[in-house]
Formats: C-alpha cells, sequence, structure tokens
C-alpha cells in the first residue's frame, strides 16, 4: 500500500460565486410580471428623481427673469420635448400605481392576487396616460 | 478487547456506492472506530434510494408470506422513529378490501401481522370512509397497521450528514475507474473527480461494494461475480394529496396496490420486469397507465388527476446464480464475501434491502467487514439519533 | 416477458453548461439526445451522462418533485428538471445551473450557500396536515402531519431579483421558512425565527417582485409568507411600543 494513500488526497472543489446581477433584473427568459413590475419601479425611480433636478434647474430660471423663460417656453413647446413629457407622466404613473400595489401587497393585503391588481392598476393607468397625453398635444 | 487492533492504525475502508445502504454503513463503521470513504459518481440517493415511493415500512406486506422480513420491518420502523425523529409523517396506514376475495384474506393477515409483532385493527367500512373520505366506495373494510410517508432522500440523508460529521470523508461526483488488485488482493480504487477530472488511486483495507443495481457491473471491475440484475419498476406521481394515511390493496402483492401521499402529491406504485443496464431502465407507458388503473381501485379520483411525473427505480435481484453463492444476512438482503465466493480478499458486495430497512443493512455489513479486519466493536446506531439532512451541506 | 411497449422518439437538441474547477469561465456543449413525449429534461441530462458524456454532472435524486435536488434553469426559467417534459420546452432546450448560488460543477450548485440562511430559521420538516373533507383521524393519531411544502430546491433564490444583486439578502426560502415557524412554532423558536427574518437584509430587503411565487414548483408561496410574516412583525413592534406582548428582541 506504499504508493496508495490511505485517504483521498484531491481537494475539494471550491465553488464559484455566481450572481445573476442587477442586469439580471432585465433578462427576459423566465421573467413574470411580478419581476417586470420590479425592474421598471427600479428605473423610473430614477428617471424621477433625474427629472427632479431638472425640474428645479427649469424653475431657477424663473429667478433669471421673463426673457430666460420666454425662451424656456418655446423650447418646452417642441413636439419632442411634449413627447418626453408623455414619457414622465408614463413614469410617474407606472412608479405611483406600482407603487401602490408594493404598500398593499408587502403588507399582506391582497398578497394573493397581486399579479392581478398589478394589471389592474396598469389599465387604469393606461388610461389615465391616454387621457393625459391628448391633452398634452392639444 | 483486540490488543493488536488497538495498536494499529485505524482501519480504512473505502465504501463505493452514495445510496442509503452506503449512507448507513458509513455511518455505522465511524460508530465502531472505522476510518471510511465514500465515493458515488453523482448525487447522494441518486440512484435507487431517492426513487422510492416513501412508505415507511411497517412490514405487513410481508407478513402473511415472509415473516421474518415482516417481524425485521417492524423493528426497523420503530428505530427509525426514534433516531430520525421528525423524518416522518406518521399518519398509520391502511389495507383496503376491495373485492370478496380481499375480505377474506382479511384474517390471515391480521393474525400474521399480530404474530410478526405489528399492531393491526380491524376498521369497519363507515369509519374507513370517514378516516379516507376518497376510498374507494365500494371498498368492504381494511385494516389499519402503523406504515408511514418519509423522504426518500431526505431522510437516508442523516446518516450521511452524521457520518461527515463523524469525519467520513463523502465525495460524491466520484467515479470509480478502476478497482486494484494486488495478488488476489483488493488494496484501493482509482477514482476521479468528475468536478476537476483529477484521478488518483486511494488505498483501504476492505473496500465495500453498496451500488444497488449497479453491483454486478462494479463487482467484475474486481475480477468477481455478483449475480445482480436490475429489475425495475414504474412509478407515477399525480397532483392532489388524496390521503394522509398510506393506502394498500389487501391482497398478496400486485402491481400498482399502494398509494402513498407525498406533500400535496399521491404516489402510485409499482410494477417489475427486468432489464441489464442499470443506467437505462425506461418507463413503459402501459406500466404508468397500469399504476392509473391500479391505483383508481383504491382512490377513484387518481383516475383523473393531472400526471406530475412518470420514473422508474431499479430494485437489485439477486439472481438463480446467488441462490447458491453469498451469505443472506437477511430475508431481504445478502452479503458477498469476495474471498469465499471469488478468492479475492478484502472485497465485499452488499445487496438487496428496502428503505426502511437501511440501518440493519448497515449493521449485518458492518459485523462482517469488522469480524474481516478483526475489529472488536458492538453497533451503536440503534440508539445514536441522527443530525438533521441539513447538516450534509454545512460542514 | 413480452416486448416492453415503446413511443415514438424524436431529437432533442440539449445546450449544456459546462465548467469545470479551473476553468475560467463556462462554456456550452451541445449534445442531440432521441426523447419521446413523455421524457423529461432530467431523462435527457441523464441518457448523455450514460451514453455521451459520463463527466457531466447535475444533481437529481427523486425524479417526482419530492427532493428538490435537480433545480436548473431550463431556456431561462428556473425549473424542477424532473417534471418539466421535453414537449413542452421544445426540441432546443438551454439548461444553465441555478443562479445566485455557487457553482460546483457543470449544473451543480453548492447548497451550503442556501442552507446556511435556512437553517437559521429553524424550521421543522414536519407540519400538520389538512383533514381531508369530511376526514377524522385514525385511531392512535393525535395529529395528522405531512411534510411541509417547500423542497429547499433554491429556485426562488434563483428567480429572485434582489437575491441576484444581494449577497446579504436572506433570500425567499429561509424566510418563508421562518414564516412557517411564526405560523405554526410546533417546538421550534417562533421568537428567533421573527428576530432572524425582522431585519434589514431579511424580510424588508423583498421589494414584492414575487417571481419566487411564481416559479416555486412546490406551491410554497414564499412571496405571500413574506408579507404575512412582515404583518406579524409589525404588529409585533406595534404591541411592544404600547407596552404589551412579548418583546422579540
Amino acid at each position: 500500500m506504499s504508493e496508495q494513500r490511505a485517504q483521498t488526497s484531491i481537494p475539494a472543489t471550491r465553488p464559484v460565486e455566481r450572481r445573476r446581477g442587477w442586469w439580471g433584473w432585465f433578462d427576459p427568459r423566465g421573467r413574470r410580471l411580478g419581476g417586470w413590475a420590479f425592474a421598471l419601479n427600479r428605473l423610473t425611480g430614477l428617471g424621477l428623481v433625474a427629472y427632479l433636478y431638472l425640474h428645479l434647474g427649469i424653475l431657477s430660471l424663473l429667478a433669471r427673469g421673463p426673457d430666460a423663460w420666454d425662451t424656456f417656453v418655446d423650447i418646452a413647446l417642441n413636439p419632442l420635448v411634449l413627447a418626453l413629457d408623455v414619457v414622465l407622466i408614463f413614469g410617474m404613473l407606472f412608479h405611483g400605481l406600482n407603487g401602490l400595489r408594493v404598500g398593499l401587497v408587502g403588507y399582506g393585503l391582497v398578497a394573493s392576487r397581486q399579479a392581478a391588481l398589478f394589471v389592474g392598476l396598469m389599465v387604469i393607468g393606461a388610461i389615465v396616460l391616454v387621457v393625459a397625453t391628448l391633452r398634452v398635444f392639444a | 478487547m483486540n490488543e493488536t487492533a488497538s495498536l494499529r492504525a485505524p482501519a480504512h475502508v473505502l465504501i463505493v456506492g452514495g445510496g442509503g445502504t452506503g449512507g448507513a454503513l458509513a455511518h455505522d463503521l465511524l460508530l465502531r472506530g472505522v476510518r471510511v470513504t465514500l465515493v458515488e459518481r453523482g448525487e447522494i440517493t441518486s440512484g435507487t434510494t431517492g426513487r422510492h415511493h416513501g412508505l415507511l415500512h411497517s412490514g405487513a406486506r410481508y407478513a402473511v408470506k415472509d415473516k421474518e422480513s415482516a417481524v425485521e420491518c417492524i423493528e426497523e420502523n420503530t428505530i427509525l422513529r426514534r433516531i430520525c425523529p421528525g423524518s416522518f409523517e406518521l399518519n398509520d396506514g391502511l389495507f383496503v378490501a376491495i373485492t370478496e376475495e380481499d375480505v377474506a384474506y382479511e384474517p390471515a393477515f391480521v393474525e400474521a401481522c399480530l404474530e410478526s409483532g405489528i399492531p393491526a385493527r380491524r376498521v369497519s367500512r363507515a369509519e374507513a370512509l370517514r378516516l379516507e373520505p376518497h376510498l374507494n366506495p365500494e371498498m368492504k373494510l381494511a385494516v389499519q397497521i402503523p406504515d408511514g410517508t418519509m423522504d426518500a432522500m431526505r431522510m437516508p440523508l442523516r446518516f450521511f450528514a452524521t457520518a461527515r460529521h463523524n469525519g467520513a470523508v463523502i465525495r460524491p461526483w466520484t467515479a470509480v475507474t478502476e478497482i486494484i488488485v494486488n495478488s488476489r488482493t483488493v488494496t484501493g480504487v482509482r477514482v476521479r473527480d468528475l468536478t476537476s477530472g483529477a484521478e488518483e488511486v486511494v488505498g483501504a483495507d476492505l473496500v465495500v461494494n453498496a451500488t444497488g443495481p449497479w453491483a454486478e457491473i462494479v463487482a467484475r471491475m474486481a475480477d468477481c461475480d455478483v449475480p445482480v440484475q436490475p429489475s425495475p419498476g414504474v412509478l407515477l406521481a399525480v397532483r392532489g394529496r388524496w390521503c394522509n394515511m398510506v393506502l394498500n390493496r389487501l391482497h398478496p402483492s400486485g402491481d400498482g396496490d399502494i398509494i402513498v401521499p407525498q406533500r400535496g402529491l399521491s404516489v402510485i406504485g409499482t410494477s417489475s420486469w427486468v432489464v441489464e443496464n442499470p443506467d437505462d431502465l425506461g418507463v413503459p407507458e402501459d406500466h404508468v397507465e397500469r399504476m392509473y388503473s391500479e391505483g383508481a381501485k383504491l382512490v377513484p379520483a387518481v383516475r383523473n388527476a393531472e400526471r406530475r411525473a412518470a420514473w422508474s427505480a431499479a430494485r437489485p435481484l439477486i439472481g438463480s446464480r446467488g441462490a447458491s453463492t453469498g451469505r443472506e444476512l437477511s430475508r431481504t438482503f445478502k452479503c458477498f464475501d469476495h474471498a469465499e465466493t471469488d478468492g479475492v480478499e478484502g472485497f465485499v458486495t452488499i445487496s438487496g434491502g428496502k428503505g426502511t430497512t437501511l440501518r440493519a443493512m448497515a449493521e449485518k455489513t458492518a459485523d462482517v467487514v469488522c469480524a474481516k479486519l478483526g475489529i472488536d466493536a458492538p453497533c451503536r446506531t440503534r440508539d445514536t439519533v441522527l443530525l438533521p439532512h441539513s447538516a450534509y451541506y454545512l460542514n | 416477458m413480452a416486448e416492453l411497449q415503446t413511443t415514438p422518439t424524436h431529437p432533442v437538441r440539449f445546450r449544456v453548461h459546462r465548467r469545470k474547477a479551473g476553468d475560467s469561465g463556462g462554456r456550452f456543449d451541445t449534445f442531440e439526445v432521441p426523447l419521446d413525449e413523455h421524457r423529461t429534461v432530467l431523462d435527457g441530462l441523464v441518457a448523455i451522462r450514460t451514453g455521451q458524456d459520463p463527466s457531466l454532472t447535475f444533481r437529481h435524486s427523486c425524479f417526482h418533485a419530492s427532493c428538490g435536488t435537480c433545480g436548473m434553469r431550463v431556456n431561462g426559467r428556473d425549473v424542477l428538471a424532473c417534471v418539466t417534459k421535453v414537449a413542452d420546452t421544445g426540441p432546443d432546450v438551454t439548461v444553465e445551473p441555478l443562479a445566485n448560488l455557487p457553482l460546483v460543477s457543470d449544473l451543480v450548485v453548492e447548497m451550503g450557500a442556501f442552507y446556511g440562511p435556512f437553517d437559521r430559521a429553524g424550521r421543522p420538516l414536519v407540519r400538520e396536515s389538512e383533514l381531508l373533507p369530511g376526514g377524522e383521524r385514525a385511531e392512535g393519531i393525535d395529529v395528522l402531519t405531512r411534510y411541509e411544502d417547500c423542497i429547499e430546491c433554491g429556485i426562488c433564490v434563483s428567480a429572485c431579483p434582489v437575491a441576484g444583486s444581494d449577497s446579504r439578502y436572506a433570500g425567499p426560502a429561509a424566510l418563508a421558512a421562518a414564516a412557517r415557524v411564526v405560523l405554526e412554532p410546533r417546538d421550534a423558536d417562533a421568537p428567533a425565527a421573527l428576530r432572524f427574518a425582522d431585519d434589514e437584509h431579511g424580510i424588508w430587503r423583498c421589494h414584492v417582485a414575487y417571481e419566487c411565487t411564481e416559479a416555486c414548483p412546490s406551491n410554497a408561496d414564499p412571496g405571500g409568507h413574506i408579507m404575512r410574516l412582515r404583518r406579524a412583525a409589525t404588529a409585533n413592534r406595534v404591541r411592544r411600543w404600547f407596552g404589551a406582548g412579548r418583546a422579540a428582541r
């Protein structure tokens, strides 16, 4: 038995850490409604924070007098900017309504029907979005 | 006390096969002071052990025709409840009479159970239907016996967890590629770690072949003969927990005559045929159909229950060649000391057994192994409570 | 013995993730396996290992969604391979290991990382069984018991977006296990389980994606259990603020 070890000396394989990471939030394979709600909530949240800073910046134009403000209004009426306004409204509606779902479900209310609740709130949001779009472009 | 043994370094036993038998044997040998390495080519219990329906056997099925097996079962049933607390659904079971022929079988059945030490209680039709409302309303009477449900993977895993904790080297994903034989003595095995491709030779004072239906294939690697043939049976899991008690047909055994509840599923088994290759069992669709039709005789609702899974599990069938060779350690399992059967020292094959008797099988095998190694140590597994199964993963 | 009945087979293409110790990254190997309509992804993997590549490593045991060992990502979805039929996946099957758990080899993940947090919940394996409609208990049986729904497969952890980006999150399985202890203590330590779960890396780290509940093969509803636990934790805190009830801390 001299050439043979009376025990195995092959080291146990060290497992390799793997996590999908935040980019995994947007992987569509296997993704269901709730997962999209989560991912979109992060995106709209970041978008709204960015918009908040933009909005404060725009309001500061008021302090620079009527000329600066008038220039801004001209830009703001540009159809491209109006389209971005619609995107903003979508972000507010989605984040708010999904937030309502997260709040309700997150405290154990309506938890068993969370997917249906999501669909229902998005339908309401879609209606409001359509009305808002029409008014923005009127 | 064997003085020579106490001066020697602890003997090293290498077990090939990570099923219930291997795990229970590793646990037993460690408590006797033996050093153990266990190698398994796949996941622990991925052979036959993990696949059965999970019956914690009362032995009642054997009582009439094979009292020795029945006694062994009820004894092990009691021991397992003690050493694996919290691992079973303990709702008892019913043997259900559907036909007049079944009814006629009942008195002999009850008497045989009681003689074997299996508590058995006759239950009227009305009471049986109150206990298990989904039973076939045409049933005539039933007998209550102490069957139970086990988790076929997690219960054996407790033996592995305890063995690992006590110092056994358990290596899954490790295949045996060669059995080293020097001068008609097995001195070790060549293994390949499939997670890395690394190979080496591991020495041992004794190698145990505990590979179930693969026993013959492994024995041939040491130039030994073990007449074990894989004999698979089909099992069917349907959606729905149709019973809390294990339901058996009250007749001498046949196909599809047991339904075992497993969480939200009901498992119906089984059938029987013979194959050559334990890695290629097949799942004959007509056998699956038979599970549906026989199961429906006990619980009509299974007929229309959605199929969750249909699979095969292979029993190790000891062939007629084995009738004259090998040593019957009990009616349900057999040990082949290859020094006696093939003139090869240092190599033992253990074969047979049921899920419920894994501890007894290990005890008797450990007795043989220790006798061969000159170790005098009693078995301590009857009263050693096992670690929880999750401890296996947390070293 | 009569010829075994056989069902017609079709070729199924498997793209299987491979990685061994020392490899810098994973790769995919392709195999073709003839399988009939009733066969599953696991049957395919066993056929590959038996007939084409014995070095393929993957976990499996019970073949019927009870042991939880064969959790994998099949065509991007977290499933149990033993109950995923090739008739449903289609003829092209991509098989990868579960996400968010350390990889040992090929499709085998390290379950120690799963059981670390899971065991801290202290949940017994067995719970009280539902009485079947119109049912009774047999003589000598005080309580009908059954196994917990959770089969400890790790699929919920793989599907969870938070577990994917936060290594300190306890994860849906462990939190659902803690919820079960709080809801049905048996002999376990319910206050300890609540303490474990009521934590910034516990139940409050969940953002209600509910991918866990959607993916769970055993109807254990981990998402719903986390929400129930939030109610229990909140109720407990409110009680303590008002001086009533036992402190969980």
